[in-house]
């Protein structure tokens, strides 16, 4: 009734092609800006429920939204060019050790003269240390252009292993910490120090809202299609003149950027100090499994998949707890594993495009009610 | 035999010639020292009986297969192999057998994908979508919109093209291959499986187009009518050799022709 | 020079046989790939299922005074049990509905498996590292003349080795010699021919996915008596992936030759490289190795070239 899109007439393409042409979804946008940005800071300023203490901010929201980032990155590598990725740990990995080789200082003894650069702030230090996420992505991309599918997932895998090795086992990565664990700089924005949970929050909240917004226009654009194209069908679309060399690797850049940055405000802002363990393989399935989850090829389906995945355990947790029956932590984390399998296959099954199709569909029902179609 | 009242074109410059072209995967020889050439602003069916060596002919063209020899010729650029990406660059597009739409995409972003090749803005500026890039995107939205209402399918340009029913899916194709402004638009049987009505859409968007926008056509059909009345000029394979080549009346009154398709023994 | 070459055969020799529990793996990939096109990740977890089921009956059982070769005979056929009933449940709950999905839908959906049977096997069996103790687990000294020290050569390894032969032999017999195999190569060339002579698919990929479990029980009591049951076995049974990508998908000799190049490259490289580079070259040195034969060979070394078509 209240969800309908008669007499909202485009006059121009430009109209026509913006991220959501129905009013009534642009309203719904803002107003979750509104509480991401005014309302969560306002609940945690009057510690009214469930913002009272810090858990919400610090166990969820920050996670949660670090996480999506983190999905968005693998969304287009996966969802929307169609190459399987098992090694987004590996790129989150290499954003978080660069933006702190970044943070702490650069030295590399070359023999003759060495290379040094100073301690960067920590925001360039972020960038860059995605830019080399980048990087490498394009280096492990290049198989890509050769094999496909399955045998592309293990060349992912070989990313992830190598670099699981590489931070463990070269020092230099770490400042020869002895214990292999390694804290972040201070979080000194133009000279504003983020401390605080809700501070911290917020930073991710800019982060993930300024990419998002990025992704979504570059997947809507001409190298979305360009992705998209070469996912569906490759050979027509290279027979069309898309450059598959080009359209990969320019995914394969932008997926690994933005895990790389979600990487760096992973190990800065959420863990403060990190080990190796923090961007294992467990930690490319997760992901993998929040695209899947959330919808494969859609930047909406990463938040949903995001929070799904996040809010599974605590929940599985929780609900029993609550309803008088507790069960021990090692059943909840082997529940997980059941509770995530199934879902994955279930949805295969009946809706491979993930909740955000679901809720696509649903939302087409409500604009349709109360006539079926 | 379209226009009965002029002469068929048969004037016009070589677009593109194929000279002695030889083909084989491992041992077995899919085409073996075929020419022919397609001039500028005609209709050319290429015809012949199953595993006649016809896509494998197109795949030449549009560069996807290599030819082990042979030269081929395109507005006057002689190569022994075309790559995708040029010819796809000089103005060559293509329509598949089997559809090969892009089945996760919108029949408008099919569309638009045709569109690749002409725009011009990096990815920072589409990264943006402000300026220049938003008005790249609107400019060329406004061609594709003119090609959706040249095939007569706005109705169905948000739906996912894997839901369309094939007959929209073949229409659908075409304009993404129209959304190239090709110079030589390449049909693999582009009525395979159609019902007569939807022949006789599909052969008018045919002649619209070679008319309105003076595209050169080469065509697979194996519908014979079609074959006769769309054609200015014929070329006949049978496994992989050329045995006939010529207008549809010189073409349908050869005898080798008619062997091949009836299986007289040679 | 002598005992440099001492070392390096026994290096080779313990990397070869080590070597051949990949191959182990890799098998029960390439049954279940050539039969169905499933590129099935979930092997390493059926061999962690395998494992625990095995272990945990064959404790209960000796726990309970039955004497240990019945209880060995009875463990076995719990376990195999419990792999039936894996391989239905999949076919019927996942494959099944999943049926002619491309080959990327079906792998995640495998990697669904996975969690599932992770989660499972951990949830009934328990998650702790158990013992299993069905071969010798001591080591022999051979060539003591020719070598100083002599060749140590681990004998699970060798027991390893001749299960893994008889287990190929088993399985070649059965696909060139019964009519259940000829069926599963039938649907291996294509599905839908086999289907219209009246091959049940269902019943194939049920039969093919009891096999590859059967596989995986082989490859656990090996796997479990050297390092014994433990969540890990997941990890090790994933470097079969590299081993399926250096011999091809689709080839059972492939598999063989591929885990034994793995095998006996990560123990020569830790061995040699190692100390310049840093230690625990085996953790990668698989997925690199397998990298860099995909960009020479992107069919495997035994797979066939595949004709695009269009």
């Amino acid at each position: 009734m209240f969800y309908r899109e008669t007499g909202q007439f485009k006059t121009s393409y430009a109209a026509d092609m913006q991220i959501f042409p129905i009013r009534q979804d642009r309203i719904a946008l803002w107003v979750v800006l509104a509480i991401a940005f005014l309302g969560i800071p306002l609940l945690d300023q009057l510690q009214v429920w469930p913002f009272g203490g810090e858990y919400m901010l610090r166990a969820i929201l920050i996670p949660f939204l670090i996480l999506s980032l983190a999905a968005i990155g693998l969304n287009i590598l996966t969802g929307y060019c169609g190459q399987l990725s098992l090694g987004s740990g590996a790129f989150m990995a290499i954003g978080a050790y660069s933006a702190y080789k970044f943070g702490t200082g650069v030295h590399i003894p070359l023999g003759l003269f060495n290379l040094s650069i100073p301690p960067l702030p920590v925001l360039p230090s972020i960038l860059l240390g995605a830019l080399m996420s980048a990087f490498v992505g394009i280096l492990f991309g290049i198989p890509s252009l050769r094999i496909k599918g399955l045998y592309l997932a293990v060349a992912t895998l070989a990313a992830q292993f190598f670099f699981d090795w590489v931070f463990i086992r070269v020092k230099w990565f770490t400042n020869y910490n002895s214990s292999g664990s390694v804290s972040a700089p201070d979080l000194n924005f133009f000279g504003y120090v983020v401390n605080t949970p809700i501070d911290r929050y917020l930073l991710c909240l800019v982060f993930v809202s300024i990419f998002a917004l990025l992704a979504k226009n570059l997947v809507r654009g001409n190298i979305g299609r360009q992705w998209m194209a070469t996912r569906d069908m490759d050979i027509a679309a290279e027979l069309m003149g898309i450059r598959p060399l080009y359209a990969k690797l320019t995914a394969f850049a932008i997926s690994s950027f933005i895990m790389g940055v979600a990487g760096a405000l992973w190990a800065f802002v959420y863990l403060g100090a990190w080990e190796p363990l923090a961007f294992s393989i467990d930690r490319s399935f997760q992901i993998l499994f929040m695209v899947i989850i959330g919808g494969l090829g859609s930047i909406l389906g990463s938040f949903l998949g995001a929070a799904f995945i996040l809010v599974l355990p605590i929940a599985l947790d929780q609900v029993p707890h609550a309803l008088g029956v507790p069960i021990s932590v090692e059943t909840v984390s082997h529940l997980v594993f059941i509770v995530t399998g199934t879902l994955i296959c279930w949805l295969l099954i009946v809706e491979p495009r993930g909740f955000a199709r679901l809720w696509l569909t649903g939302k087409e029902k409500l604009r349709l009610w109360p006539y079926p179609y | 035999m379209r226009a009965p009242d002029g002469p068929p074109v048969t004037s016009g410059d070589v677009l593109l010639s194929i000279d002695n072209v030889s083909l084989s995967f491992g041992g077995v020889k899919a085409i073996s020292g075929v020419s022919f050439d397609i001039r500028k602003g005609e209709i050319r069916a290429i015809i012949g009986p199953n595993g006649a060596g016809k896509t494998s002919m197109l795949n030449i063209i549009n560069g996807f297969y290599h030819p082990q020899q042979g030269i081929i010729t395109f507005k006057g650029e002689a190569r022994s192999k075309m790559r995708p990406h040029d010819a796809a660059d000089g103005g060559i597009a293509r329509t598949f057998q089997n559809v090969a739409l892009f089945r996760g995409m919108s029949a408008l972003d099919n569309i638009m994908a045709g569109r690749t090749l002409k725009m011009k803005r990096n990815m920072f500026w589409q990264m943006l979508r402000i300026g220049p890039a938003l008005a790249e995107e609107v400019e060329h939205r406004h061609r594709v919109e003119e090609i959706i209402d040249f095939l007569k399918i706005q109705e169905i340009r948000r739906t996912p093209v894997s839901r369309l029913p094939y007959g929209l899916q073949k229409r659908v194709e075409l304009g993404r291959a129209l959304a190239m402004e090709p110079e030589l638009l390449l049909l693999d049987e582009p009525m395979a499986g159609m019902n007569i009505e939807e022949k006789e859409d599909m052969s008018r968007f045919i002649l619209d187009v070679n008319e309105h926008y003076g595209t050169t056509i080469a065509l697979i059909e194996h519908d014979m009518g079609v074959v006769m009345d769309l054609s200015d000029r014929v070329v006949v394979l049978d496994h992989g050799i050329k045995i006939a080549d010529g207008t549809p009346q010189e073409v349908k009154s050869n005898q080798a022709v008619i062997d091949a398709y009836l299986g007289v023994a040679h | 020079m002598i005992i440099a070459f001492g070392q390096f055969l026994e290096v080779l020799v313990s990397g070869l046989l080590a070597g051949v529990l990949y191959s182990l793996v890799a098998l029960g990939f390439v049954l279940i790939f050539k039969a169905s096109g499933v590129f099935n990740f979930a092997q390493g977890a059926m061999v962690l299922l395998a494992g625990l089921a095995l272990v945990r009956s064959l404790d209960f059982l000796v726990a309970n005074g039955l004497p240990f070769w019945a209880a060995i005979i009875a463990a076995l056929l719990f376990a195999a049990l419990i792999m039936a009933i894996t391989a239905f449940l999949v076919e019927r709950f996942v494959l099944g509905p999943l049926i002619n999905q491309d080959g990327l839908t079906l792998f995640m959906s495998t990697i669904g498996v996975t969690f599932i049977i992770e989660g499972g096997a951990q949830m009934l069996f328990g998650s702790d590292v158990y013992p299993l103790r069905l071969f010798p687990s001591d080591a022999w000294f051979l060539f003591e003349g020719s070598f100083p020290g002599g060749l140590l050569v681990s004998k699970i390894d060798v027991w390893g080795g001749m299960i893994a032969a008889v287990l190929v032999v088993g399985l070649a017999v059965f696909f060139q010699q019964t009519k259940t195999g000829r069926a599963l190569r039938a649907v291996a060339d294509d599905h839908a021919a086999a289907q219209s002579v009246g091959i049940s698919l269902n019943w194939i990929w049920f039969i093919v996915w009891l096999v590859a479990g059967l596989v995986a029980l082989v490859a656990a009591t090996v796997w479990g008596t050297k390092l014994g049951v433990q969540f890990s076995i997941v990890f090790l049974a994933l470097k079969a992936l590299p081993v399926l990508i250096i011999g091809g998908f689709t080839s059972v000799p492939g598999a063989i030759v591929g885990g034994l190049i793995v095998g006996a490259g990560e123990k020569l490289a830790e061995a040699y490289l190692g100390p310049f580079i840093g230690g625990g070259i085996e953790y990668w040195f698989a997925y690199v190795l397998a990298l860099v034969v995909l960009m020479a060979r992107p069919q495997g070394l035994f797979g066939e070239r595949i004709i695009e078509r269009i």
